[in-house]
């Protein structure tokens, strides 16, 4: 008979791995070839372009390297400086826009939308989603042309003045483009938020009611940190689809007029290809892989930061 | 909770103005594409005499059947093959849950935010040294490697909720690993890699940047790509490009409405996770 | 023929470690219960012989083979989880015959064997429901199901029964006590709950803090815990444990001092202990009778009526508090003074060693 005093009972965590070795071993045969064409089409290239960074390069005749050089030029020259900013400026709608009206609806609605309306809703605004962002811009550049709606309904209104060729502007060109992302994203963004708003239990509405709460005290205290998350990846969404743009600018200007429309995106593809620099392409690149995700890495920990 | 009726009633029109919103270009396209041909339309009007026969062809001009056909055969290249990928690498992942092991994970993850315009260039150089250039397999290959770090990261999420005794089970009932995952983990996982598949599926037909630079040759892209060549081509006779366009469209829109719920859900998931 | 033999078992996790030292015998046909608290590693230790965790030392041998590096599916065991396990996918049907299917074997033979198996749980009117359709006693059965039907040499229960209701509970525990019976098989059982154990067990091994603590039958661990560890966790209401010390010492008797007051204790054979001694003084609450000439006096606490018994908490003259279990409804009230005595020889001593003395 075996007998031993009770040893003292700790609060023993049980780790997370359980299962014997050989059985993580085998996991292993499962992740190698997804990891394989990981690393081929995307960690290798990404290296690649790494060290293209350091070269001067037309891409055929000999490479020569060139340090930091083409760094220097992105964070320096005035025009890629520009275009870097429009990448931003393309955040203020891109983000902005369908993030503060879908919140606008999510609030005035505060239900689910069921029913038949609901469905309809739901595919209608789905719709911009599912569609290639070529046929956005072509669309919306037909919108913009000169005899295309938006100015049809501006003159009807009387604002004849304003009409214009609104792509081809150097003052409005940025805010039209600007305008094609946001109405890409805006269904997302609106169900998103719909969706996320049905989550917040209703009593706290009912009890902020009794506490006195107006309906913008019940908006930022308890429709805004309830939405949190959703706002986050709404914010996370439509930040990467305007720093990463490119086919939308393709389609409905080019980058033009001058380079007022013109993003990174775009800007690499013109310097690899058309201009012959794959160095100072490939440096755009690597700065602008690091905008994403130091643009991206506060909005993650603000929606951690709850838990 | 009942809702005050004006609240309702606001909430309703500020949706039906946002679904005419969304509405507008497709309607201002249609219009266009009815107008007779090289002419310059005006707006967003009925035309008087509805030209049909535009969408004949654009259907014509744009080698609709072939452009399908295209898009199809790069879909079949990327998706099964993608999902099949993912859906063994998140089950390997989700079981590789040490510390020693999150790194491996961590690397995918950092595959998210990467925008594709980031590898694009080398992407080139290295799709010309395999000889693949202009050919179907230079978007089916990087497209597979691309989307590794949103179907991995996916499919993990949804094997990380299988409970753990399954798999022991499974062990335990004599199945091998793979046997296991087969079996037991594949059939669960039909709802994740549903998803999975709808969202690669459109990704794929939408897809722009790569056609654009890894193909010329419309007949050879993705609808999207072969659009934007169409475009390329056809720019200045607007109802022409309507009409192209809206026919480019019809597939993705069809496949949407069909299976709407689907979409949407996986769409809706998709941002969440993503 | 298949018994088990553990020798010098260890488990770390990393740097701790869960199963200190374990040896142990299970010979075929027996019913093991491993007991134990949450974390004490019982449930670690079952895992172990089926094969989920890896062994860090020692040896486990299912009949003559060694099976530490032996996959889970080539030890000829089989396992009952606690969640189930169902596959939510397959009918209860292919549920059972998942394993048969694995392992190669001919569609009749399988059929049989399943409708056997379902036959020996009455669960044949089950076969075509998927498990989502199934409740939890149902499911319960189809887990037996599944785990019997491939004919195991050992089988393995994880704490089956603890997501079932009082009832239900009840009846499974027969069900099992039965199935025992009719298989010809090594059964090993883990529980937290000891009338399970009590019940079920020709044997029971408590665990504590990854070591076991006594092996034995379900009485001889009731009526002689070896050590403090056992005298609390088996039996319930749990034994009252009092400090004292030894008085005086006569033959085969010892008087114990709670305070200032004296009890006897019998014990069996020769002690060292000596007048003097710390001891602890155990004593199972239906042990106490109301006896108005008994040793122990003090205050009714809180008074709890089961009917056929009453649970009474009595706060001693020393300010210990203690619980008696007497017989029918007594007639006691909270506040008035009780007096307990007991039987000498029902009683239980344990050293500062916390090992039982005599």
């Amino acid at each position: 008979m075996t007998s031993a005093p009770a040893a003292q009972r700790q609060e023993q965590r049980l780790p997370q791995t359980r299962g014997s070795r050989k059985s993580r071993k085998a996991a292993w045969f499962f992740v190698a070839p997804a990891f394989a064409f990981y690393a081929a089409f995307v960690l290798v290239p990404l290296a690649m372009s790494f060290y293209y960074s350091f070269l001067r390069w037309d891409g055929i005749g000999q490479a020569r390297f060139h340090g930091i050089t083409n760094y220097v030029t992105v964070l320096t020259d005035p025009k890629l400086l520009q275009i870097i900013g429009n990448a931003f400026q393309l955040v203020g709608y891109f983000t902005v826009i369908p993030v503060v009206l879908g919140l606008a609806v999510a609030s005035v609605i505060r239900g689910h939308m069921a029913g038949p309306f609901g469905t309809a809703t739901r595919t209608i605004l789905f719709l911009p989603q599912v569609i290639p962002l070529v046929a956005a811009g072509i669309a919306w550049s037909w919108m913009f042309a000169n005899t295309g709606v938006v100015n049809q309904g501006l003159r009807a209104i009387g604002l004849s003045d304003w009409a214009r060729g609104w792509l081809g502007d150097f003052v409005w060109a940025l805010p039209a483009v600007g305008i094609i992302g946001a109405w890409v994203l805006l269904g997302l963004c609106t169900i998103l938020l719909v969706t996320g708003i049905t989550k917040i239990d209703p009593s706290l509405y009912e009890a902020a009611r009794l506490d006195g709460a107006r309906p913008w005290h019940e908006f930022i205290y308890i429709t805004l940190p309830g939405l949190r998350q959703e706002i986050a990846v709404c914010v996370t969404l439509t930040v990467i689809s305007a720093l990463a743009s490119f086919d939308i600018v393709y389609i409905a200007t080019q980058g033009g007029p001058g380079i007022t429309t013109m993003v990174p995106g775009l800007e690499i593809y013109r310097l690899a290809f058309a201009h012959r620099q794959v160095g100072l392409a490939s440096a755009l690149a690597i700065v602008l892989m690091i905008l994403v995700l130091i643009s991206i890495a506060p909005i993650q920990w603000f929606a951690r930061e709850k838990k | 909770m009942t809702l005050p009726r004006p609240n309702t009633l606001v909430a309703r029109g500020l949706i039906i103005l946002l679904m005419i919103l969304t509405l507008l270009p497709f309607l201002s396209m249609l219009s266009a594409a009815l107008a007779p041909q090289g002419t310059y339309p005006n707006g967003l009007q009925w035309p008087a005499d509805p030209q049909w026969g535009n969408f004949v062809r654009a259907f014509e001009v744009a080698k609709m059947d072939q452009l399908l056909l295209s898009s199809f055969l790069i879909v079949l290249g990327v998706v099964p093959i993608s999902v099949l990928l993912a859906t063994m690498a998140g089950y390997g992942l989700a079981k590789l849950t040490t510390n020693k092991y999150k790194w491996l994970y961590l690397i995918f993850v950092f595959g998210l935010t990467l925008p594709f315009e980031a590898v694009i260039t080398p992407l080139y150089y290295e799709v010309r040294a395999m000889g693949l250039l202009n050919t179907r397999f230079a978007i089916i290959l990087p497209l597979i490697g691309l989307y590794m770090p949103f179907g991995v990261y996916w499919m993990r999420a949804h094997f990380l909720n299988v409970p753990h005794d399954l798999t022991e089970a499974a062990q335990l009932d004599g199945a091998s690993r793979w046997k296991e995952f087969w079996h037991v983990q594949v059939p669960l996982a039909r709802p994740a890699i549903m998803s999975l598949t709808i969202l690669l599926f459109l990704w794929t037909w939408n897809q722009f940047l790569l056609p654009v630079v890894l193909v010329q040759d419309p007949m050879q892209r993705t609808m999207a790509g072969a659009l934007g060549a169409f475009q390329g081509q056809w720019g200045t006779d607007i109802p022409l490009l309507c009409a192209g366009a809206l026919l480019i469209l019809t597939p993705t829109i069809l496949i949407f409405l069909m299976f709407q719920r689907q979409f949407v859900a996986a769409l809706m998931q998709g941002a969440v996770k993503g | 023929m298949a018994g088990l033999t553990i020798r010098s078992v260890r488990k770390n996790y990393g740097p701790v470690p869960v199963i200190k030292g374990v040896d142990l015998d299970i010979a075929h046909g027996e019913f093991v219960v491993f007991v134990g608290p949450s974390g004490c590693g019982k449930s670690t230790l079952l895992r172990m012989i089926a094969g989920l965790e890896d062994i860090t030392e020692g040896t486990i041998a299912i009949g003559d083979r060694v099976v530490n590096d032996v996959e889970p599916r080539d030890r000829g065991v089989a396992m009952v989880f606690q969640s189930y396990a169902l596959y939510p996918h397959m009918s209860v049907y292919d549920n059972v015959g998942f394993g048969l299917k694995l392992a190669g074997t001919p569609k009749d033979v399988r059929d049989a064997k399943i409708r056997e198996a379902a036959r020996v749980l009455q669960m044949e009117h089950l076969l075509d429901r998927k498990p989502a359709q199934l409740s939890g006693g149902q499911r319960q059965r189809v887990a037996i199901g599944r785990a019997i039907v491939r004919q195991p040499d050992v089988l393995l229960f994880d704490e089956p029964l603890s997501n079932l209701d009082a009832a239900l509970r009840g009846d499974m525990r027969m069900e099992l006590a039965r199935l025992h019976k009719d298989l010809d098989a090594t059964m090993i059982y883990v529980t937290h709950d000891q009338v399970e154990a009590m019940t079920l067990a020709d044997k029971i091994v408590v665990l504590d803090g990854g070591v076991v603590q006594q092996v034995g039958t379900p009485l001889e661990l009731y009526n002689k815990p070896a050590n403090l560890f056992v005298a609390g966790f088996i039996g319930a209401p749990n034994m009252n444990l009092v400090a004292g010390t030894v008085d005086a010492i006569n033959a085969g008797e010892l008087t114990i001092a709670l305070g200032a007051t004296k009890v006897r204790v019998a014990i069996e054979g020769a002690t060292s202990l000596k007048a003097g001694d710390a001891v602890t003084l155990g004593v199972r609450p239906h042990a106490l009778t109301a006896d108005a000439s008994g040793p122990l006096k003090g205050i009714v606490q809180l008074i709890e009526q089961l009917g056929n018994e009453t649970v009474v908490r009595v706060k001693l003259a020393e300010g210990e508090e203690i619980t008696a279990v007497l017989p029918g409804q007594s007639g006691h009230a909270v506040g008035a003074p009780i007096t307990l005595a007991f039987d000498p020889a029902s009683a239980h001593l344990f050293g500062t060693d916390q090992l039982r003395v005599g």
